[in-house]
């Protein structure tokens, strides 16, 4: 007799939890927003205010020696177009998308990075060595997709430029 | 009375909360080392942007903008070469520069004061107006296309970023943005705006003089661009070429 009450209860329990399975955008994404806390970002404000307002992109220079680059990936170019890191030090890429999916590669080095909307990726890089990367996007993204590169380039400790607290560094065409 | 007290400690817990957030949010102000942010334009796409500008009544409009015939022509065609062709072009490429020029994030002497005379709703309505003007689609009519054709190699150059930009600068084609293969929120068509305008503007953006494009796409890709492109592509879209049949792939 408890068994089959027991039963009864759990078939319930199972049947009712169907209906918010099938919520997907009202459970399960608000709580994926709440647990992924601060890596979740509008894609339609990042240049109205937070970590990826325009003057906040590129590289920046922290205390440990290492360095931060934030970059927009949009359709169909990577912003700042042209990223200056130092050779040989743990470069922090974070990276968030404006509107469709990307994938940021650096051709020569074995780093793929996904770029989604909404959210911000994070990749632990590092150049050992001085030289050119050209970077591209491997995700299909659009009309204009074939021609969305950009460049990194890897300059020796010595030659990269001291940033002040504030500043961010790229060498994209001024 | 006991009601009273219960309301007042939760009163308690409520101005704790709140000067708990103000200490965290004053500690994570002054921890942070960037300057000022610089923000482009105070306009973002959200759905309610979206529906706000393209909300006008093209008759209102058309009332309002006689104000605007002097300089962008009757017929939304502009007679010289400084000032943008408004005709047919789409209500939220309009709408954002209005909004930039009301709020200051694109400088012009001549449009600040107007723009800040405008309010939301007239804003709207004379955007709804202009992309309701028929857009000529005869490149021979010189109404909308003073400009002579460009010499052949211009032309070639022209077309090939139009349709294929540069994938070793890493410069997209424009038509991907500007038409009319697509476009995107805020992005005007550009197949029938004049030669100088689109100068002005792209060596605007070279310069970083204007500096209203979210997420600075045009200024990254106009200075990509050499003299010579900026030229091309201006009177690529200035003659209509844009509109030819052959004009998206080039000549053969």
């Amino acid at each position: 007799m408890n068994w089959r009450k027991l039963r009864t209860f759990l078939i319930t329990v199972l049947l009712l939890s169907i209906i918010p399975a099938t919520r997907y955008y009202q459970i399960d994404v608000p709580l994926l927003r709440l647990l992924r806390g601060s890596r979740s970002v509008d894609p339609l404000l990042l240049h109205l205010s937070g970590e990826f307002v325009e003057n906040n992109l590129g590289t920046q220079q922290e205390r440990d020696g290492s360095v931060t680059v934030r970059m927009i990936a949009l359709q169909y170019l990577f912003i700042p177009h042209c990223i200056l890191v130092p050779a040989g030090v743990p470069v922090h890429l974070r990276i968030t998308s404006a509107d469709a999916v990307h994938s940021l590669v650096f051709n020569d080095a074995d780093y793929t990075v996904k770029v989604l909307p909404g959210t911000i990726s994070q990749a632990e890089l590092q150049f050992p060595r001085a030289g050119e990367y050209k970077t591209a996007c491997r995700e299909f993204c659009g009309a204009g997709h074939y021609a969305m590169r950009s460049e990194l380039k890897v300059v020796p400790r010595a030659e990269f430029p001291a940033l002040q607290p504030g500043e961010r560094g790229n060498c994209a065409a001024q | 009375m006991q009601r009273n007290s219960r309301s007042s400690s939760s009163g308690w817990i409520v101005a704790w909360i709140a000067a708990a957030i103000l200490l965290a949010s004053s500690l994570i102000l002054a921890a942070s080392d960037s300057a000022p942010d610089h923000i482009p334009s105070l306009v973002a796409w959200t759905p309610d942007t979206i529906a706000i500008a393209s909300s006008g009544d093209a008759f209102r409009g058309l009332l309002l903008a006689k104000r605007c015939d002097h300089c962008h022509g009757a017929e939304g065609f502009s007679s010289t070469p400084s000032t943008p062709n408004l005709a047919g072009i789409n209500k939220l490429a309009i709408w954002k520069q209005l909004e930039d020029f009301r709020t200051r994030k694109r400088l012009s002497h001549a449009m600040d004061p107007i723009a800040a005379s405008l309010s939301p709703r007239d804003e709207a309505d004379v955007v709804a107006y202009f992309s309701k003007l028929p857009v000529f689609t005869d490149p021979q009519d010189n109404r909308a296309f003073p400009e002579p054709r460009p010499e052949p190699a211009h032309a070639a150059i022209a077309s090939r970023l139009v349709s294929f930009g540069d994938g070793e600068r890493g410069i997209p084609p424009c038509q991907a943005c500007h038409g009319p293969v697509a476009y995107r929120p805020g992005v005007p068509s550009l197949a029938t705006q004049n030669t100088g305008y689109v100068l002005n503007q792209l060596e605007a953006f070279a310069n970083r003089t204007r500096a209203n494009d979210i997420n600075e796409p045009m200024r990254t890709i106009a200075a990509l661009l050499t003299e010579d492109e900026r030229h091309a592509l201006a009177e690529y879209y200035g003659s209509g070429l844009g509109l030819e049949p052959g004009g998206a792939t080039g000549p053969k």
